[in-house]
């Protein structure tokens, strides 16, 4: 084992890490040492109640990370009940948690973390090496059969050191433990034992800043401060999560301040939300959106053409479009696949929109008069979004029928490459550049109609590259090829909208990038507090 | 008799039996559930790995044998997006949709009535108007516009009422009205045309031959005859409104079977909406099928003519 070459640490505000060095290693040392220093605790008792509107109904499958199935909206309740080892904090994003610090060997065949003094479950127990061991071991949640595929052996020298042996070499071991899965998040191996899997859901029991109080299913969460937690004791007292699914409903109860926080406000009515004396609208930026071509690979398509596929994108009115759609919040990246929050992020130039060059390049291409482009498939949900777009085609001379379908049948169409002419694609999911390249720009990619070789070959180096730094340098040249062959145009970076009442203080809303929800929940004052 | 009752059962295990067909095969029509449970993106062995976790991997006829077995031995299944039993969640939410629903329905009644009464005694004029207007507002506005507006009024401006939720009697109000307005005016034009049809007949008009105040002849004679198939209406009404008041438990946030549907139906959780689908369809046939045998005792026609 060897600590000179270390992963994992604080991300640049592009989220562009370059690598890890011997300072990198300090500085997450010292992190993950002053984090949990206690003398930086709260001396202030928690006080107060806060409650939250969401536009979920709450499931009992979200108290345990073992059941994590990829969506982000669990994690609204895991950074509540729970801790990970290695989890994404403001400002980092992968910040040292239950591990105080963690070293990857030279040959990148295993990790090793180092677990916090003084960490401790709701019971009161300490959480332990075994409970690390434990907790990835039952992990049966999104992505679950190729981390354990990974994984030759989990080690546990003592109880405060936890040593996890890979088959070969991962760069991605930690993206996956600490923020793509739920497999990084622990719980505590003999209270899980002692009452089973179903108990531990209707008891949870985590090493998170909040503990469990009540539950009723679909209808409301009660769970109050913790002052054991190791990072600081939380401020406000109790946290009740409510289930309202109505969005106007939810945008009433906080008028009338029956609740503090309201998530997913839909854009008309956030207009009326910024009107309302009091209130406040948070934005947080989710799910990067673009229009792929499928056609692309085919030489009798129009869309074979990449002047076409330039012209398509120079035709999208994305400032406008933003401004009615979501208020102008949601972020025009110009990276069609991969959000600025995410590691090797590349930054493409500012897109670009131009009817008149756009009409000039359909002319190069043989189409002057424009042309029929057939069908522009998108997720029901977003059919606004998909409308405005067609508009701003037909500008152009690109004439789309838009076909919206509902959410699940528009995905297995989507990744069963059944659909032709433009899909309008988007995608949550956590994870870095790579994993998510992997998805939609790849050989073999589960939603890529199609690839192009150099990009598979700097794909697959990447995939076994240990510097960091290099590493950077290939995803980026892959999105950097992405962007000049326009497989996809982009169109935003999704603002997701929440309401804010007056008695909240900070919010720490947007506080993790990439987050839509409130996080850390330690972090949450009550105005004037 | 016996065989009346056996035949009458063996019809509402057949009407089950559909209904059991119907709403298993229409709920998979819907799409796959493991689509809404990852994020777009997700590997095909994470998708896979929900298939086979929910038996969703078996096939169809499979799925509905297992359904079906489950169901002769009292067991809804395991909704998928809460790992819970289905029959668990069923009775935790049922209180609530009888509470609003025994509210509703007596807001309905108190309202309809009345309303239904003046209507018929005044044709043509005033409160007969108006009472057509009433019964077409509470028949043809919906429900989610109503509750919507109640809102805006009493929770947005005036402050007066909470906007969503349960556990205060002030809770109940607005849902109850929402839920009870539609029945409100379906009681009030019931309780008018019977009304006409009594205020018509011959002892009516013995009775006002005979010098009876108006008012007795409504309340004492009228009334009485002209309320039993409100009443029946009302009985049915109640395990209606018990299994239907999807729209309005959602846009109050009101924690009841119907609320429970519409989650069912967002998360594509088949196990809820067949299993609250099968409850409320068991509900309705068990009700007919003893308004039938009760009508069979009582008058031995039916089951001679049957």
């Amino acid at each position: 084992m060897n600590s000179e070459q270390q992963s994992g640490g604080g991300a640049g505000p592009a989220g562009n890490r370059p690598g890890f060095t011997r300072r990198d290693l300090v500085a997450l040392s010292a992190l993950g040492l002053v984090a949990g220093a206690p003398g930086l605790a709260r001396a202030a008792a928690p006080q107060g109640q806060l409650i939250w509107g969401a536009h979920v109904s709450l499931a009992p499958t979200w108290f345990d990370p073992a059941e994590t199935s990829g969506i982000i909206t669990p994690f609204m309740v895991l950074y509540a009940l729970h801790d990970a080892l290695v989890k994404p904090m403001p400002g980092q994003a992968l910040a040292p948690s239950l591990a105080q610090s963690w070293s990857a060997a030279e040959d990148g065949l295993s990790y090793e973390f180092v677990l916090r003094k003084g960490a401790k479950f709701h019971n009161g127990e300490p959480v332990t090496a075994e409970d690390v061991k434990f907790s990835f071991e039952r992990y049966r949640g999104a992505s679950h059969e190729l981390m354990k595929s990974r994984i030759a052996a989990i080690e546990t020298p003592d109880p405060e050191h936890v040593r996890f042996r890979l088959k070969e070499p991962w760069p991605d071991f930690l993206t996956f433990y600490s923020s793509a899965t739920g497999a990084g998040w622990i719980v505590p191996r003999k209270y899980v034992e002692r009452v089973g899997d179903d108990g531990f859901k209707k008891a949870p029991i985590g090493a998170g800043p909040y503990k469990f109080v009540s539950f009723t299913p679909g209808v409301e969460l009660t769970l109050e401060a913790f002052d054991g937690y190791w990072r600081k004791i939380p401020a406000v007292k109790r946290l009740v999560f409510k289930s309202i699914p109505d969005g106007s409903t939810r945008l009433a109860a906080l008028k009338g301040g029956e609740v503090d926080v309201i998530y997913w406000v839909s854009g008309e009515l956030a207009e009326e939300l910024q009107r309302s004396t009091g209130l406040t609208l948070k934005v947080s930026h989710t799910a990067p959106f673009w229009v792929y071509f499928p056609e692309q690979w085919d030489p009798k398509s129009p869309w074979h053409d990449l002047r076409v596929r330039q012209a398509a994108s120079l035709a999208i009115d994305r400032k406008n479009i933003n401004k009615a759609i979501t208020f102008g919040y949601s972020r025009l990246t110009g990276n069609s696949f991969v959000p600025p929050s995410f590691d090797f992020y590349w930054q493409p130039p500012e897109p670009a929109h131009d009817i008149g060059r756009a009409k000039q390049l359909l002319a190069e291409a043989g189409h002057p008069n424009g042309f029929d482009a057939g069908p522009y498939y998108c997720d029901a949900a977003f059919s606004g979004v998909a409308e405005a777009i067609v508009n701003s085609l037909r500008d152009a001379g690109i004439r789309a029928n838009l076909r919206p379908i509902e959410r699940a049948a528009f995905f297995k169409g989507y990744s069963e490459k059944k659909f032709k002419g433009l899909i309008q694609g988007a995608s949550a999911a956590f994870g870095n550049a790579a994993t998510r390249l992997e998805a939609f720009a790849v050989k073999g990619g589960s939603y890529a109609y199609g690839n192009h070789p150099d990009i598979d070959e700097l794909f697959q180096k990447q995939a076994i590259e240990q510097d960091q730094q290099r590493r950077a340098a290939l995803l980026h040249k892959i999105q950097q090829l992405v962007h000049e062959r326009v497989i996809a145009a982009p169109i935003w970076q999704l603002a997701a909208l929440s309401g804010v009442g007056p008695r909240v203080g900070e919010s720490t809303f947007g506080l993790i990038p990439g987050y839509p929800w409130t996080s850390p929940y330690e972090d949450i004052t009550l105005s004037g507090g | 008799m016996k065989q009346y009752i056996i035949r009458r059962s063996s019809y509402s295990l057949l009407s089950l039996f559909l209904l059991s067909l119907t709403i298993f095969f229409f709920v998979r029509v819907t799409g796959d559930p493991a689509t809404l449970l990852v994020e777009p993106g997700a590997s095909a062995a994470d998708i896979a790995a929900i298939h086979q976790r929910f038996g969703l991997d078996k096939p169809l006829w499979t799925q509905y044998g297992l359904f079906v077995w489950s169901l002769f031995q009292g067991d809804l299944g395991q909704s998928f997006y809460y790992q819970t039993p289905v029959f668990e969640l069923y009775l935790d939410r049922l209180p609530n949709s009888l509470l609003l629903a025994f509210v509703a329905m007596s807001l309905s009644l108190l309202i309809g009535i009345p309303a239904g009464i003046m209507a018929s005694v005044q044709v043509g004029r005033f409160w007969d108007g108006f009472g057509k207007l009433f019964t077409l507002l509470g028949q043809s506005l919906p429900s989610f516009l109503v509750g919507l507006v109640l809102i805006l009024v009493f929770s947005v401006y005036l402050g007066w009422l909470p906007s969503s939720g349960a556990g205060t009697p002030l809770h109940l109000i607005m849902p109850a009205f929402a839920l009870g307005w539609y029945f409100a005016a379906s009681h009030m034009r019931l309780t008018r045309s019977s009304m006409l049809e009594v205020l018509g007949s011959e002892y009516i008009k013995l009775a006002r031959l005979k010098g009876l105040p108006q008012s007795m002849i409504i309340a004492k004679h009228a009334f009485k005859n002209a309320l039993i198939p409100v009443l029946t209406l009302a009985g049915i009404n109640v395990v209606v409104m018990v299994n239907v008041a999807v729209v309005v438990e959602t846009v109050f946030a009101w924690p009841g079977i119907g609320r429970l549907l519409y989650e069912g139906i967002t998360f594509r959780d088949f196990p809820i909406v067949q299993g609250v689908v099968i409850m409320g369809g068991g509900m309705i046939v068990i009700v007919n099928l003893v308004i039938d045998i009760l009508y069979a005792i009582i008058d031995p026609r039916i089951r001679l003519e049957s």
